[in-house]
């Protein structure tokens, strides 16, 4: 058994680990700037490949200036006020407050999802039109959902608590069919009411689960942001993007889009670490 | 020997293949009643006759209205259907030099500013109103309350970015007061419904939203003059296509019928569409539009309407630094940063009937 180059037993070497890892992404800012460097050359005044020094200005404006939407108050002097109101700040502020909403908003799909899986009668009564459900494309239903929630704030959240709120239930049913019966037998040989076994036995062991289920729909979740912000609204990540679009500000564009995932990546962080903090027994992911 | 042999065959070859090919140009419309035409021109083989005469090649390829301005500002497509302030904030302002070879026709009405529950233009501060910001929608807006002296009530208004495809819907689900800027079909859907009626619209603006087909600057000036021939092409076969459209009896209703179904429309709601669009439906009429005094105005208007809102590009400090060059030879703004230019020669050669 040799432990040579790409086969299971290779055991490479910390640089070696360090040098694969960080190539891509190398060989990603090196191809944009090689591309943008190319189309500059051919019309200095591109916009759709911006550069390095044209972004960073881009970004500096965005975290330091108001949005032109606002009135320009008194010059705030210090840079941490500049940053509060600041037009990145405001964006990240809309969008983080509707973010919030719709993900305690899904925490009542886990509680429903856990009572279809142990109680057969809301089992009969949810199951059939959650799965049905499920398959629904909710951006079709927008339409309805500008009629049944206007077209402010509610809309938006229930775009994505609809579009979402399916996945997590249809999981956590899942989920709860999979705790062994034995277990549950056990806990009412033992004295516990039906609520006992539903929240302190399963929904006690399924949810460190039940709660990566939500994280990796982060993504989901952050699309249908995007896309409710998108169709209308008056601020936010998402409709700054949409109004640079239309005089391709890529230049502000591509570091609004690298800060949605760096906020992205901090979220689904503290939510590894938050669900290692509360489940320390808790082994996968 | 062989080898050199070999290398004369092919280079020969290729020089050969490249001169008995002919070269290709595409141009992108998207749908509006003043643009439809293209389907029409595409389908019916007008395109083809004209391509033919002028030894190219013209491919016509429909797009929405964005991805077409991305299409043009990318280069990958040489012309393009668009406004005169899309022409002057794309391709213009993004450093793609930008020539207009046919003013095709103007918005008489085609955008609307409607509100609910006889809301007047002094009402609307405070209020919602929802339209696609940045666009002619916001231009209109702005004219409408200016010309009313209302220019104030503006950084009062709220305004909702709403995409196209949901305004109508969005408009009619909200219960509260408040006003839409939007187009045709939506403005004649919207209009249907009761309590909204129209407060502005762009036949009170005549001639400031233009409708045009612009070609890149770089593809006309090809030292092969290819790119002129493919410009006559298009002008050539959009003339012939005009007077079509513009005939009456059975054959132009026929016509009509053809380029509504362009836009999965009927002839009458298509016909509706048309009596609010100005269209030039002979040479004569738009070169006469272009030269008129007050066209230098409403090209300004428009421009300084796109730098206040940041649309020439943050980097822009000035407007002069995207110029525009009008058809008598003057410029606006600075002489070498010349980005937007109209070209009547096309039209005149039409006019003259020498294409």
């Amino acid at each position: 058994m040799s432990a040579g180059f790409l086969l299971i037993h290779a055991k490479p070497s910390r640089s070696a680990v360090l040098v694969l890892s960080w190539f891509l992404f190398a060989a990603g800012i090196l191809a944009y700037l090689y591309a943008a460097s190319a189309r500059h050359r051919d019309n200095p005044e591109d916009r759709v490949t911006p550069t390095i020094a044209q972004m960073a200005k881009g970004m500096y404006d965005a975290a330091l200036k108001p949005a032109e939407e606002d009135e320009a108050g008194e010059e705030a002097t210090t840079l941490p006020k500049r940053f509060l109101g600041s037009m990145l700040w405001k964006d990240t502020k809309a969008s983080a407050w509707r973010f919030g909403v719709s993900m305690a908003l899904l925490f009542p799909a886990v509680i429903l999802g856990l009572h279809m899986g142990l109680f057969p009668y809301v089992g009969a009564f949810f199951l059939r039109f959650v799965l049905f459900f499920d398959k629904i494309v909710a951006l079709s239903l927008l339409p309805i959902l500008f009629i049944a929630f206007g077209i402010d704030e509610l809309s938006k959240i229930m775009l994505i608590v609809v579009g979402v709120a399916p996945t997590i239930l249809l999981d956590t049913f899942n989920l709860t069919r999979g705790v062994p019966p034995e277990q549950i037998v056990k806990a009412f040989t033992l004295g516990a009411s039906d609520f006992d076994v539903a929240y302190r036995v399963v929904l006690k062991q399924i949810f460190p689960r039940v709660f990566n289920s939500i994280r990796l729909n982060l993504k989901a979740v952050v699309l249908f942001l995007f896309a409710g912000e998108m169709i209308a609204s008056t601020d936010g990540l998402a409709y700054r993007i949409a109004l640079l679009r239309r005089h391709m500000g890529m230049d502000v564009i591509i570091p609004y889009v690298l800060w949605v995932a760096l906020l992205l990546f901090l979220v689904d962080l503290s939510m590894r670490r938050i669900n290692q903090w509360l489940h320390p027994w808790f082994r996968e992911a | 020997m062989r080898r050199l042999i070999v290398s004369l065959v092919l280079t020969s070859f290729f020089s050969f293949s490249a001169l008995a090919e002919k070269p290709t140009f595409t141009v992108g419309w998207s749908i509006y009643a003043g643009w439809t035409p293209y389907y029409y021109m595409a389908k019916s083989g007008l395109m083809r006759k004209w391509a033919d005469k002028y030894g190219v090649t013209i491919k016509v390829q429909r797009f929405d209205y964005a991805p077409s301005l991305d299409a043009f500002v990318a280069k990958n497509i040489d012309a393009c259907t668009m406004t005169n302030m899309e022409a002057l904030d794309m391709p213009s302002a993004s450093g793609v030099p930008t020539t207009s070879i046919i003013v095709g026709d103007y918005s008489n009405g085609n955008d609307a500013l409607l509100v609910r529950n006889g809301l007047t233009l002094k009402d609307l501060a405070g209020k919602k109103t929802l339209l696609v910001q940045k666009t002619v929608s916001e231009y209109l807006l702005d004219r409408a309350m200016t010309i009313n002296g209302l220019r104030d009530e503006l950084k009062k208004m709220q305004l909702v970015n709403t995409s196209d495809s949901d305004i109508a819907t969005a408009f009619l689900s909200e219960k509260t007061p408040l006003g839409v800027v939007t187009w045709k079909p939506m403005v004649s859907q919207l209009l249907k419904q009761k309590g909204v009626s129209s407060l502005f619209n762009s036949s009170q603006i005549p001639g400031e939203i233009m409708d045009l087909t612009v070609v890149r600057t770089d593809v006309l000036e090809r030292p092969d003059g290819s790119g002129q021939r493919f410009a006559k092409a298009l002008a050539g076969a959009w003339y012939e296509m005009m007077a079509e459209m513009s005939a009456s009896g059975p054959a132009a209703d026929k016509t009509l019928a053809s380029i509504a179904e362009g836009s999965q429309d009927t002839l009458a709601s298509y016909r509706e569409q048309l009596s609010t669009t100005k269209m030039f439906f002979t040479p004569k009429s738009a070169v006469d539009f272009s030269t008129a005094p007050d066209f230098k105005t409403k090209m300004a208007l428009v421009r300084d309407f796109c730098f206040q809102h940041g649309l020439l590009g943050s980097n822009t400090k000035s407007a002069d630094e995207v110029a525009i060059r009008y058809p008598d030879g003057t410029v606006l703004g600075k002489p070498d940063r010349v980005r937007l230019r109209f070209d009547l020669t096309y039209m005149q050669l039409a006019a003259q009937g020498k294409l």
